[in-house]
């Protein structure tokens, strides 16, 4: 657990999550894979669905490694747009197991 | 890319979609009831209105929004589209056309047709249309009309109160619906979001949300501008289906959507998640978003090519090479149901190539020739070489010209615009019949073969075809039929317009020739001869002149206009039977293939689709008439011979026909000639380079071409010879056609 724990990445979510930064987010994620990541969403003031979509296959992929995928500080933004898409906590969170 | 470069490109767009609506209208009178087919007919019209609402064509958006709601009527199945039906629908094509072009040009369409039209496409909408369009689906809330740009412009959106829905719409009156929304992947490229739709969808209800992820592959191997992600959703409102459905109204094509009224007991395969009703924390958008306003975002939107375009010009955040770029795909998106992939290029780069292949062919000739000239036994490598090369380069002018080809179909959808116009204006019943619309030919050719053709189908229609009560009394269907047909024949286009009508009155036209002194009263003249008058100038058998097919200067015309394209027209016709039009045209007007020859030590080009054969006269078969005349005896007939050189001008007297050759030319009216040439040099295609263009018009040439030499060439214009030979002629010709 410990060595696990050694390896973990922080993440911050830009301001505008469009299409154009789908791309980017997916190849922050794919470079970090295998660590633990806290993704910062306190910064985020819109959120478009492909972004989501790589969240959630992010969120899915940490699961199966098992390490952990938390997003934190969420803006009111990014929380009203995930409810209005019908994406709950769960398709979000990977846990540590 | 400035506005105006947008503004083109949605004009262009314009005309693919009328030409889109035009097609999909005919099929739909022709009996074809393909859902596709009525939905290409509708996207067409709404396409067109969203651009022009981007543009703020007010007028034309107007329009447009109410032959779409009718035309919607037709989708949905509550307006059964018979013959009546698109009577109105095809004139309401026409109308559009009209302000598209009205819109691009200026002027302005006649306020009574629009006015008119608007109001029995409202008709239509409202049921009171002919007895099939009832409305079969009761159950169904009235269906507003989904945006309403039109207030401020004079016409009134309808509200839809179909039968079987008797009752006012109750404003306490809610209604649940299930929506099933699954966007494509085009839907994001073309700058829309799926979240911004799914929000202004929650203001109009209550509305819960399931989300499917199903679709999503692992974060490795998807596609992060992919669309993975669709939503089944529930909303109660008291908005209606259509007003629900508008809120996808400009990303309808890139998705997946259904819209029902929701069944009693729903089968929830997915939990559902009721949407909060505060949204604000999403109204908040960041000023450096590309993102206009809701309504400005739907008007762009909707011709997205333009839209993208616009984006750039407005937000300056994309180069105009990615706005192109972005315009040519989604062009390929709108177009899809008629095309594979295209580009679209400015005619002029086109050109531009197509000269310097020109260029290529007369220097890889001149190439060849010094090559030969300096290798006498000609097994040098290079010689060879030279060989593939001359071929490549056939082949690359081949490929070329293929890309100024069109099909003709444009124009003849024109015609059968001009054909409904025409006859409903003298009263006749017409049906246009196409054939070989795909047949392609050079793109000059198409747009200068518009003209005489729609003088052709005025005349076709006004005098052609008789009256249904004639028609009656002479045992044949009321309604008339012109048949519109093109082909390829020998490496020219052949148009052949065939109308079942009275045929030609040869007595009349006779009659009318010799009153305008055009043939002498006793002259004896073959059929055919006399059905070749109605190419003489100023030729008209029409007892009054009418709007339609002009006042006599009609035919003559026409026939100039399709040899100027280096084509031929005639005319076959059977009393009571009808009368067939053939026009013969090249392919293209920048290449020629022709017989190089040698006149008074110049070199001239005959175009070879002139020639009908060569001869080498013999001195027994030259006849002396007259002081200047000559003419040659052919298998037992008489041919004038022309002295090309002297005509020309290229010498002082006539040379000695037995020391040339004669090419047997077919002139206009199908007469022959036996042109008189010094020597054959041989047969060769050349490029055809413009003497108007770059020297002055030379009577009696054509144009110009430089040879393998590096020596400018003449082409001659084989009719204004002709026709100078007959001026000298004419009047001999004439007292022998008296003399019978």
């Amino acid at each position: 657990m410990a060595a696990r724990k050694a390896a973990s990445g922080k993440l911050a979510l830009a301001p505008v999550l469009d299409l154009n930064e789908a791309s980017v987010l997916h190849g922050q994620l794919m470079s970090m894979r295998g660590k633990n990541i806290v993704i910062d969403a306190s910064a985020v003031e819109r959120a478009g669905v492909q972004c989501v979509q790589v969240l959630v296959a992010g969120a899915a992929a940490w699961q199966a490694d098992n390490k952990s995928f938390l997003v934190e500080k969420a803006s009111d933004a990014f929380e009203t747009t995930m409810q209005l898409i019908g994406i709950s906590e769960a398709n979000l969170v990977a846990k540590e197991i | 890319m400035d506005m105006n470069e947008i503004k083109e490109i949605f004009f262009q767009e314009c005309e693919e979609q009328l030409a889109e609506l035009e097609s999909g209208l005919l099929k739909l009178n022709d009996g074809d009831r393909d859902p596709e087919t009525v939905n290409a007919v509708f996207r067409a019209v709404h396409s067109i209105k969203g651009g022009a609402g981007a543009f703020g064509l007010e007028e034309l958006v107007a329009f447009a929004h109410v032959f779409e709601t009718t035309l919607d009527c037709v989708r949905s199945n509550k307006l059964e589209p018979n013959q009546d039906v698109l009577k109105v629908m095809l004139r309401s094509a026409d109308v559009l056309a009209d302000l598209v072009t009205c819109s691009r040009d200026g002027g302005s369409v006649e306020e009574s047709r629009t006015r008119g039209l608007v109001k029995e496409l409202e008709a239509l909408a409202n049921g009171e249309a002919p007895p099939a369009a009832e409305a079969p689906k009761a159950a169904k809330p009235a269906a507003a009309p989904a945006a309403t740009p039109t207030d401020d412009s004079g016409f009134q959106p309808i509200p839809f109160t179909f039968d079987g829905f008797g009752e006012e719409e109750d404003a306490v009156e809610q209604f649940t619906y299930e929506v099933t929304f699954k966007p494509a992947r085009e839907l994001y490229a073309k700058g829309n979001e799926a979240a911004l739709l799914l929000r202004d969808l929650s203001r109009l209800g209550e509305m819960s949300i399931a989300c499917d992820t199903d679709q999503l592959p692992a974060l490795e191997s998807m596609d992060p501008e992919a669309s993975y992600f669709g939503w089944k959703i529930s909303i109660t409102t008291p908005k209606s289906e259509d007003e629900v459905r508008a809120v996808f109204e400009f990303a309808e094509w890139d998705c997946e959507l259904e819209v029902k009224l929701a069944e009693v007991s729903a089968d929830e395969e997915l939990p559902m998640v009721p949407v909060p009703f505060d949204l604000s924390a999403l109204d908040e958008e960041p000023a450096e978003i590309v993102e206009p306003q809701p309504k400005a975002v739907a008007a762009v939107e909707a011709v997205s090519s333009v839209a993208k375009a616009v984006n750039a010009a407005v937000e300056k955040k994309e180069s105009a090479a990615a706005a192109a770029a972005a315009a040519t795909q989604n062009n390929a998106v709108a177009a899809a149901s008629s095309a594979g992939q295209t580009i679209r290029v400015d005619l002029d780069r086109v050109d531009r190539l197509i000269n310097l292949v020109g260029e290529l062919v007369i220097n890889q000739a001149m190439l060849s020739q010094s090559v030969v000239e300096n290798d006498t036994n000609g097994t040098s490598n290079i010689n060879m070489g030279l060989e593939e090369l001359q071929q490549l380069t056939r082949e690359i002018q081949d490929s070329v010209m293929a890309i100024r080809a069109q099909p003709v179909k444009p124009v003849f959808q024109r015609m059968s615009r001009i054909v409904r116009e025409v006859a409903d204006m003298v009263g006749k019943q017409i049906r246009l019949v196409t054939e070989g619309e795909n047949t392609e030919v050079d793109k000059t050719v198409i747009d200068k073969i518009a003209e005489p053709l729609t003088h052709m189908i005025r005349n076709a229609v006004d005098h052609g075809i008789e009256s249904p009560e004639k028609r009656e009394a002479a045992g044949k269907d009321p309604e008339g039929t012109i048949k519109l047909s093109a082909k390829h024949r020998s490496g020219r286009i052949l148009i052949e317009l065939i109308d079942d009508g009275g045929g030609i009155n040869r007595e009349r036209v006779k009659q009318k020739a010799i009153d305008n002194d055009l043939i002498s009263p006793d002259a004896n003249l073959s059929d055919e001869e006399i059905d070749n008058l109605i190419f003489a100038p100023g030729f008209s058998t029409a007892d009054k002149i009418s709007d339609i097919s002009g006042r006599g200067v009609g035919m003559d015309v026409v026939k100039r206009s399709i040899q100027a394209l280096g084509g031929r027209i005639s005319i076959s016709s059977r009393p009571g039977l009808g009368s067939t039009f053939t026009m013969s045209l090249p392919l293209t007007l920048a290449v020629l293939d022709g017989m190089v020859v040698t006149v008074a030590g110049q070199t001239l080009v005959v175009p070879l689709t002139a020639i009908v054969e060569t001869l080498q006269p013999e001195a027994s078969a030259i006849h002396s008439f007259g002081a200047n005349q000559r003419l040659i005896s052919i298998r037992n007939s008489f041919c004038p011979l022309v002295d090309v050189g002297r005509i020309l001008n290229f010498r002082a007297n006539q040379a000695n026909p037995v020391e040339g050759v004669a090419l047997l030319v077919e002139s206009e009216g199908g007469g022959q000639r036996a042109l008189m040439v010094d020597a054959i040099q041989g047969q060769r295609q050349v490029v055809i380079k413009s003497l108007e263009a770059n020297y002055t018009h030379v009577p009696g040439i054509a144009a110009a071409t430089i040879l393998g030499d590096g020596r400018v060439a003449l082409i001659l214009d084989v009719d204004a010879v002709v026709g100078a030979s007959r001026g000298q002629s004419l009047k001999p010709e004439m007292s022998l056609a008296a003399a019978g």
